[in-house]
């Protein structure tokens, strides 16, 4: 079976600075994948290059999915953003834009209680500006919860919440991984890293600081994977 | 100071009282800040939302030509539309110098530059996770154009309340293009001009009240907007 994410000689630069150096890296369907390394090894550029939000300045990534990955691939930015309106219209958002009408409110109430709010009614009408940072979190991948993407890719997902929205985000990811969603994450969190069983890719160091040789390296042996 | 007491109050007198001059110069007044913000709303806001959105050659320099116009003179800008409209001009022939249509068209041209810029630096201000949150949630690129004005709402709404403070405050134009024709082409600020210069001060202060109320009408829908778009 072909991997669903292919990745060789993976290179970004912005403004001409390198930020992401990778040989290799291959993704299964329903992997869970946790990606560590230093502040500024290319963690979230990497899921930003996987996410389909920028293209690589060189190398080949390959997305063995659907003809539109991002109908497919969802990311959860470190600090979500909710837009100026309702926490109903937040979650339901991707849903809307993809023109379901049905069924808003059950997938509303299911993907909220999935990420620990026991009384998902209660907030609907509530506007972002009410909520906390770690409520806001929780919000934000519930939104993403209710696309049931084929790829979940989580950006430091607990790294600016407390303790209980963190529980509640690693609950909610479990629960996605065992329907079988792929899922890719950047953390420091060895919590949830273990909990989700992950496989570990790092990405080892800041590329201004050395050379890019050996770029990433996997826990696993990786077998010519990471 | 005491023709400044008795001004206020036989303007506090003409205020409760309305006479049809200071009607007609309320009226035109509107009507004529109406349409320069209706075409100016129209043309300025698309634009501004192409230039502070889309990535396209030659953009840095259209937004650097609009910010210039910022700062264009009105006395100018009415000078230029008074050579088009006037009866030798090019649009001579459609009659419209003295008329409010003919002031409207020098005000929108004052309101368009504050549109286009202010509404291009609300899109440009905008959080730029909210165009990633988007297209992370399958938006296609036209959702995302869609709902990112929709995100500049409140900023959007302040460009234009600013843009119509400016407009109605607005004398040079007025004056240049409308000829303060009595019933006709006289607004509050030309009015407050003429009957100042005249020393009817009573005329003036009244008129200058109704201004008054309408920009703390004009600031307290900013305050709105300002609030709403912290959030």
């Amino acid at each position: 079976m072909s991997p669903l994410y292919a990745c060789r000689d993976l290179v970004q630069r912005y403004e001409g600075r390198e930020v992401l150096r990778l040989p290799e890296l291959t993704v299964d369907e329903g992997e869970v994948l946790a990606l560590t390394g230093p502040n500024g090894c290319g963690k979230s550029t990497l899921l930003r290059l996987l996410a389909f939000l920028e293209r690589p300045a060189s190398g080949r990534l390959h997305y063995a999915g659907g003809e539109d990955p991002r109908q497919e691939v969802t990311l959860l930015l470190q600090d979500a953003y909710l837009l100026r309106a309702s926490v109903f219209a937040n979650v339901t958002l991707g849903l809307r834009l993809r023109r379901q009408r049905q069924g808003l409110h059950d997938i509303y109430e299911e993907c909220m209680r999935a990420v620990g709010f026991a009384e998902p009614g209660e907030l609907a009408g509530r506007d972002r500006r009410a909520l906390s940072g770690g409520e806001r979190q929780r919000v934000a991948l519930a939104a993403r919860l209710a696309l049931r993407p084929r790829v979940l890719l989580l950006d430091e997902p607990t790294s600016s919440v407390d303790a209980r929205s963190g529980r509640a985000i690693v609950e909610a990811v479990r629960a996605c991984v065992g329907r079988g969603t792929t899922v890719i994450c950047a953390t420091h969190d060895q919590a949830l890293m273990t909990a989700l069983a992950a496989r570990e890719v790092c990405l080892g160091r800041r590329w201004d600081e050395s050379d890019p040789a050996g770029a990433a390296s996997s826990s696993d042996g990786g077998g010519g994977r990471a | 100071m005491e023709y400044l007491a008795d001004g206020l109050a036989a303007a506090l007198h003409l205020l409760l009282h309305l006479d049809d001059a200071t009607r007609a110069a309320i009226a035109a007044t509107l009507l004529s800040t109406g349409y320069a913000m209706t075409a100016a709303m129209l043309l300025g806001l698309p634009a501004g939302f192409a230039l502070g959105y889309a990535r396209f050659p030659g953009r840095r320099t259209l937004r650097l030509i609009s910010d210039t116009l910022l700062a264009f003179p009105t006395v100018l800008i009415g000078l230029l539309v008074y050579a088009f409209i006037t009866y030798r001009g090019p649009l001579g022939e459609w009659g419209l110098l003295f008329t409010l249509p003919g002031m409207a068209i020098g005000q929108a041209v004052l309101a368009l530059p504050i549109v286009v810029s202010w509404t291009a630096q609300a899109v440009e201000g905008l959080d730029p996770r909210c165009r990633e949150t988007l297209l992370t949630l399958g938006a296609r690129p036209l959702q995302v154009a869609r709902l990112t004005l929709w995100e500049c709402r409140y900023a959007i709404g302040m460009v234009c309340v600013t843009a119509f403070g400016r407009v109605i405050t607005e004398v040079g134009i007025a004056m240049m293009l409308g000829g303060n024709i009595r019933y006709a082409t006289r607004t509050m600020t030309t009015a407050i001009a003429l009957e100042t210069s005249k020393g009817e001060f009573a005329q003036g202060i009244a008129l200058g009240l109704v201004l008054l109320l309408m920009a703390f009408g004009v600031n307290l829908l900013l305050a709105f907007f300002r609030r709403r778009g912290r959030a």
